[in-house]
């Protein structure tokens, strides 16, 4: 009897204890950070601009009803002498416990970057078991973090995957823009043959319009978010941007570049052909002759015609062939003045390093410590760019082509 | 020794659980840098030898426990004492283990929970499972197999599928040379995991056939060190060598990278999973080992009586061994190898061997003319 009494008695504590109750977390007193920015005010502080969904509104649709009455986020600013200080004071004027296992982004004000760096912030990131390293890392450009997590968002609700998917979709079809995770940046920082590069993010417009929600309510919003720039990084300090096709350049020799196009001209018409990239390899290699390190870079791409502008015969194979060319060239330029700017920053973002690391660790241990200013600005870099054109889309021949005979 | 056996196959599982064990969640043989694999390999290796030594004191002594043998080794007295330092060895590692599943736990799940609380509800698990023996283990053993390596296997592929792996993090080989390479693997990765084998010892007496104890022992061995260099190549090769080495749990932070299609992410269920199963039976043997040895010393009939009086010295000891998670860390890395496992797992196997071979020769070149 007593045994089943001792039974009866272990189940009921064990359902008590096994079911988890212990440091339990309802959903309705989570608040849920979608994304984290950071900052730093004229005192020296830490200013943490935290995004916080308002789940209520969010599911909105055509039954919810709630949307639109209210913002998708709230956004709370808190600030503190180090990162968990500041995370932690935020309770003071928030009702629920923020959760950061859904925190997604990470927005770095361009001030913080530049004069403090980003190396001390990022510890806590790193430590916190909730905190996710996957999260994406953007700079805020021109600006403070906190502009870029206030300002609402069309089309997708909630800010933070607005620059998320921004991010995501550009670096797949345009490739000016990376999307970077934490981790990543993290080991970029410590490894003495690489740099981090961070996608910037602008704001665009009226601030004091942003975070209107009447402002969602226009076909053309007054202020939005963009995705410009590349950040570089060197010991742990924004040192400079790559915009445009400098930009575009550092992510070829990354291989980074998904879908891309590629304008280039023909004969006296400019712009008169689009190459639409469908995959690309690209080789960083290292060589080592008479003490002094060389970079070879061979990209390999496949592509399509995707626009013609002028009467091109793209049934002609020789036409192809020097379409091939021109497209080469373009890259090779792209690339190249890409790789001279970024000399000049003496920052290697590219991981030659890391390549010259690989293919000759004894040499390695010599030049890690002045790489950057020292090797990294000098350093000869050889590139072959292979281009091939596979299919032109649903036409060969441009209509262009018989209105032209047609004169 | 209970009444009970185990077949072969069903020693292979226990092996290969074992051995993958707390293994597979620590950064083994990281100060290996890049070439970490490679220490684990080499360490397989010299596991295959020390299982040798320990296969051999087996054949000499087929039918009875370590304890038992050891006192016909070296004598009554000093056997004894022996094989009661044993105990307290295998304990201690229980212990360790038990440890170091209760900070994993309580570092990624249960920041909040008291530790103890974490040890004493698989201590209950462990407690129940000894108590029914080790056939019982054994079958368990089988069935949780399939389960590790469906988690194993389908965790690879999503990380193969999604592109993680940068071979390149791997690279260059043997950065300082072979030397930094051969001193892990013979401070680190021979004692642990490989050299844990020890414990099997105390498992053979109830292999159905004997004949088969060789082979299945080194290919368990092999299988296990091949599984765990795998483990950690992925592991450098996701995360790079500059994080594993700061990460507690580097599998851990490789799971966590797997982001596919949107939806398959955060599959760190597949490492609890996997922790807490493969923690089970790691404790469970170093504690079976402890319990029957203790039993089989003391000459008391029903071993399972023992389970809940030294299942509570377990969870004490595993309380009070280190104070926090660096201290356990470092006595496992820095002392534990030096101090437990390097006597207990060859210098003295190898001593009884020496002796027993001596003995055992005499006694056939006695026999031999009365036959």
């Amino acid at each position: 009897m007593s045994r089943r009494l001792f039974l009866l008695f272990f189940i009921m504590i064990s359902a008590v204890l096994l079911s988890g109750c212990w440091s339990q977390r309802e959903l309705t007193n989570l608040a849920i950070v979608s994304a984290l920015g950071i900052d730093k005010n004229e005192k020296g502080e830490y200013v943490g601009t935290f995004q916080i969904v308002n789940p209520g509104y969010v599911a909105g649709g055509l039954q919810g009803g709630a949307g639109g009455q209210s913002a998708p986020v709230t956004v709370r600013k808190s600030t503190g002498d180090n990162m968990m200080e500041m995370s932690r004071r935020l309770s003071t004027h928030l009702s629920r416990k923020q959760y950061f296992a859904h925190t997604n982004l990470l927005v770095i004000g361009e001030d913080l970057a530049k004069e403090e760096g980003i190396l001390t912030i990022l510890d806590v990131l790193d430590r916190d078991p909730e905190f996710r390293t996957t999260a994406s890392v953007v700079i805020a450009q021109n600006g403070t973090a906190e502009d870029v997590l206030k300002a609402l968002s069309p089309i997708d609700k909630i800010p933070a995957n607005y620059v998320l998917k921004t991010m995501k979709y550009t670096e797949e079809r345009w490739g000016e823009n990376i999307d970077v995770a934490l981790h990543e940046v993290i080991t970029d920082l410590i490894s003495p043959g690489k740099e981090p590069v961070i996608t910037g993010f602008r704001f665009t417009g009226d601030g004091e319009q942003a975070e209107k929600l009447e402002k969602l309510q226009n076909t053309t919003p007054e202020a939005l978010l963009q995705a410009d720039g590349l950040a570089i990084i060197k010991d742990g300090k924004l040192t400079g941007w790559l915009d445009g096709e400098t930009a575009k350049g550092a992510v070829w020799v990354l291989d980074k570049i998904q879908n891309t196009a590629i304008i280039v001209n023909w004969k006296e018409k400019k712009a008169a052909i689009a190459y639409e990239v469908i995959r690309q390899q690209t080789n960083v290699s290292a060589h080592i002759k008479n003490n002094t390190p060389s970079i070879s870079i061979h990209i390999r791409a496949e592509g399509d015609i995707g626009e013609v502008t002028a009467p091109v015969d793209l049934t002609d194979e020789q036409t192809l062939l020097k379409i091939e060319k021109k497209v080469e060239q373009e890259i090779k330029k792209q690339v190249d003045n890409s790789i001279r700017h970024v000399q000049k920053e003496k920052a290697d973002i590219f991981g030659f390093g890391e390549a010259v690391h690989r293919s000759d660790p004894a040499a390695w241990k010599k030049w890690k410590h002045e790489w950057n200013d020292l090797y990294f600005p000098e350093l000869q870099v050889n590139m072959t760019v292979d281009a091939f054109v596979r299919r032109s889309g649903l036409r060969n021949k441009s209509y262009l082509s018989e209105v032209e005979n047609n004169h | 020794m209970e009444k009970a056996k185990i077949s072969a196959y069903q020693l292979f599982v226990l092996i290969v659980l074992f051995e993958i064990g707390s293994a597979l969640l620590v950064p083994l043989a990281i100060e290996a840098k890049q070439d970490a694999w490679l220490a684990i390999l080499l360490g397989m290796t010299g596991g295959f030898f020390i299982f040798f030594m320990y296969h051999r004191l087996y054949l000499y002594y087929p039918d009875c426990l370590p304890t038992t043998y050891v006192q016909k080794i070296i004598g009554k007295f000093c056997g004894r004492i022996l094989a009661f330092l044993y105990m307290i060895y295998f304990l201690y590692l229980a212990a360790r283990v038990l440890r170091d599943f209760g900070e994993v736990l309580a570092v990624i799940a249960y920041p909040v929970t008291p530790i103890t609380l974490n040890h004493a509800f698989l201590v209950l698990v462990v407690i129940y499972t000894v108590r029914k023996g080790i056939e019982v283990l054994a079958r368990t053993g089988e069935l949780f197999f399939v389960l590790i390596y469906l988690l194993a296997i389908s965790g690879f592929i999503l990380l193969l599928v999604s592109g993680l792996i940068d071979l390149n993090n791997l690279k260059p080989m043997l950065e300082e040379g072979l030397s930094p390479v051969i001193k892990v693997a013979f401070t680190q990765s021979l004692f642990f995991p490989f050299g844990e084998a020890v414990v099997f010892a105390m498992i053979l007496p109830y292999l159905n056939n004997p004949k088969k104890a060789k082979i299945i022992g080194l290919s368990a061995l092999g299988l296990s060190g091949i599984n765990l260099a795998i483990s950690m190549t992925v592991n450098i090769g996701v995360l790079g060598v500059s994080q594993v080495l700061r990460t507690q749990f580097p599998l851990l932070s490789t799971i966590q990278m797997i982001q596919l299609a949107e939806f398959l992410e955060r599959l760190d269920i597949f490492f609890m999973l996997a922790v807490i199963v493969l923690g089970f039976f790691k404790i469970s043997l170093f504690f079976y080992a402890a319990v029957i040895g203790t039993a089989d010393l003391f000459h008391i009939k029903k071993p399972s009586q023992l389970a809940f009086p030294i299942g509570f010295v377990l969870l004490f000891l595993s309380i009070i061994i280190a104070s926090n998670i660096m201290e356990h860390f470092r006595e496992g890395l820095q002392i534990v190898p030096v101090y437990l496992h390097l006597p207990f797992q060859i210098i003295l196997p190898l001593l009884l061997l020496i002796i027993a071979f001596f003995k055992n020769r005499k006694k056939r070149g006695q026999g031999k003319p009365s036959t």
